[in-house]
């Protein structure tokens, strides 16, 4: 069972979302839109949220107030499922050490109710070029297969929404040119959030949103 | 379109099989808790001789073993997690309810493995006499139920904390301590040929109680980091 | 200042009265008095207990931080009213029946509930962050609130009953002189009114504490 896109439309908005690690609020009644495909970038100095921003929208943190939503077809995705419309990698998204590449794929899949997890985790495996590693336990892979490894995750179930936090990091020259590359593939087919203060990735996108140390942020 | 609601029960599911997977690699969990066991069975039973006659005591001393054994090992299912980074991972690919109970049906069968190395040994090394097997499964099973029931719930909230073993066990030791009760009188009353009823109802209800507490509870258990 | 010199003057001046005023329970001797401390602080145990509960609830379902200052500092006031109440159920079983400690349903309720408060305050000291630490507490305490009805009613099948239940039964009537009737309810309502006192005190400690929290960071 994978997301038939293309007739539906995702449609990722935040209202007036403010987190706070304490007192500090790391950014304030944050408002945008954003209806895929396509690219959005999300860009700050470091410290100015991106990786919070990503983490509220992928529903695994509860913002200090406001929200976020996401819409699939005219309806709004509860916090609980929202996992399972969103594909997410992030430098510290971890996997487990004592599995291998392909089981931890496959545990994924399996999780997530998706038919033929092992043919599939495979699959996303060969797709970010990690097809002769996939019997090799998580903790022994070099950081760079360690990141792909997390690509292919985010895109198990071919989710309407990518959330991509720094998915050019660990990753060498050719591959961040073939990252760059695969990225804009993706955008025409999904709607993509990137969190990266690289230029070339931030490039791609058609649209914006800036966090600074004011902590509004305008999609551009 | 991402699949439906049949998929909670795979998710546990798979859940249940990565633990067993992960627990079978590592098997540090395991190894740790039969040992645990064995040993505080071992200083009990040397400490106190055989005790045919005192089944009040026997009664006690069981459940004070299993007791320490589930103390000792049942936090590590979520204490991995938040030592690995994988609740991240875990919390992307299920929902809290279908993580609860995968981590839960692991925690019973772990349970499960020690008494049956547990209770045997205990029988022989105390001297205890031959019990009614048929209460005392009961017993067995509905308690071990219980215990799991909360001390998963009780793991998963320390695995967040700074504390650890120690910790789990102070703040755990409320929740179980109803179960130690009734446990402990009904064990005692299957070798003094009383009826076990009221112990095993009580056994029951407590067990779905913490269950439905636990439904309403694991949904906010994790929405930070 | 008026209220609370008031408070003063009720507490004190019932307390008076118990020595000089009312009479003695003729089973209980001298020992009567100590039912106008014990059953007051046993009572505010219970009532802090449930304050706490009710604003942790209350949190997870607004999350406003003013709940979990509230749910914070009444089972801190509980654990003080906890140790209270079992001190003195332990001297009075003493007096009566020469033994400090028996495991009678109500010594072992009592020291459930003071192992629910330590365990309690014992999680929330493991963490540092408020949010976490709010909801955390909060989740705890919707477990401990199952386990205190079974805690209260597991244990009178099991162990026997030292308590005096014919004369004071907090479930039912109270066959008292109408003198002790009268002291006991004045000071039971006084206590009450310490607790509010003490309550309303550390919620505002804990606010500026969370304010100045966010001023040092």
């Amino acid at each position: 069972m994978s997301a038939a896109l293309g007739d539906e439309g995702v449609t990722v908005e935040a209202r007036a979302l403010t987190h706070r690690y304490g007192h500090r609020a790391v950014f304030e009644r944050l408002s945008f839109s954003f209806r895929g495909p396509g690219i959005v970038a999300v860009r700050g100095p470091n410290g100015s949220g991106k990786s919070t921003l990503l983490r509220l929208l992928a529903g695994l943190l509860r913002p200090s107030s406001g929200e976020s939503a996401l819409t699939a077809g005219g309806r709004t995705i509860p916090p609980r499922e929202r996992h399972r419309w969103i594909g997410y990698a992030a430098p510290d998204l971890a996997f487990y050490p004592e599995l291998t590449a392909l089981e931890n794929l496959s545990f994924a899949a399996e999780a997530r109710g998706l038919s033929s997890p092992a043919k599939r985790g495979r699959e996303r495996l060969r797709k970010v070029g990690l097809e002769g590693r996939e019997n090799e336990r998580a903790d022994a892979l070099s950081s760079g297969m360690a990141q792909r490894l997390r690509l292919a995750f985010a895109l198990l179930d071919d989710p309407p929404l990518l959330l991509l936090d720094e998915p050019g990091s660990h990753l060498d020259d050719e591959g961040r040119r073939s990252l760059a590359s695969w990225i804009g593939d993706e955008g025409s087919r999904r709607l993509v959030m990137i969190a990266t203060n690289d230029e070339r990735e931030g490039a791609l996108a058609g649209q914006r949103v800036e966090l600074g140390s004011r902590g509004v942020g305008d999609p551009a | 379109m991402p699949a439906s609601g049949s998929s909670s029960g795979r998710a546990v599911w798979a859940i249940l099989r990565k633990e067993c997977r992960s627990e079978w690699r590592t098997r540090y969990g395991l190894n740790a808790a039969l040992l645990f066991a064995v040993t505080s069975l071992a200083s009990t039973s040397f400490a106190v001789g055989r005790m045919s006659d005192r089944t009040d005591v026997l009664a006690a001393l069981l459940w004070v073993v299993l007791l320490f054994a589930a103390l000792a090992s049942l936090a590590h299912t979520f204490v991995r997690e938040t030592e690995g980074h994988t609740m991240t991972l875990l919390r992307l690919v299920a929902t809290p309810t279908s993580i609860a109970l995968g981590k839960l049906l692991f925690n019973l069968l772990f349970l499960i493995s020690i008494e049956l190395v547990t209770v045997p040994l205990f029988l022989i090394f105390m001297g205890a006499p031959a019990p009614r097997w048929g209460p005392l499964l009961a017993i067995l099973g509905l308690g071990s139920l219980a215990l799991g029931a909360g001390a998963t719930l009780v793991a998963a909230i320390i695995a967040q904390t700074r504390g650890r073993g120690a910790l789990f066990a102070g703040v755990s030791f409320p929740v179980l301590l109803p179960i130690l009760a009734a446990a402990v009188s009904g064990t005692r009353a299957q070798w003094s040929g009383a009826p076990v009823t009221a112990e095993l109802r009580l056994l029951a209800a407590y067990a779905v109680a913490l269950l439905a507490a636990s439904l309403l509870l694991y949904d906010h258990l994790w929405e930070d980091a | 200042m008026i209220a609370r010199g008031l408070l003063l003057l009720w507490i004190a001046g019932w307390i008076v009265a118990a020595f000089l005023w009312a009479p003695l329970v003729p089973v209980l001797g001298e020992t009567t008095r100590v039912l106008y401390f014990h059953i007051p602080a046993a009572w505010v145990t219970v009532l802090a207990l449930g304050w706490s509960m009710v604003h942790s609830l209350l949190y997870l379902k607004r999350r406003n931080l003013e709940h979990d200052h509230q749910a914070a500092a009444a089972a801190e006031i509980g654990l003080l009213f906890c140790v209270v109440a079992t001190v003195s159920g332990a001297l009075w079983a003493k007096a009566m029946w020469g033994a400090y400690w028996n495991w009678d349903p109500r010594e072992t309720s009592i020291f459930f509930l003071l192992l629910i408060y330590a365990a309690y305050l014992a999680l929330r000291s493991a963490i540092d962050q408020p949010e976490r630490r709010a909801r955390l507490a909060a989740v705890y305490s919707g477990i401990a609130f199952v386990s205190v009805p079974f805690l209260i009613f597991v244990v009178p099948r099991i162990y026997f009953s030292l308590h005096p239940d014919p004369l004071i039964n907090p479930r039912g009537k109270v066959d008292m002189d109408p003198r002790i009737r009268v002291v006991f309810f004045a000071l039971l309502v006084g206590f009450t009114m310490l607790f509010f006192w003490v309550q309303s005190l550390r919620v505002r400690v804990a606010r500026v504490e969370h304010r100045r929290q966010g001023s040092v960071a």
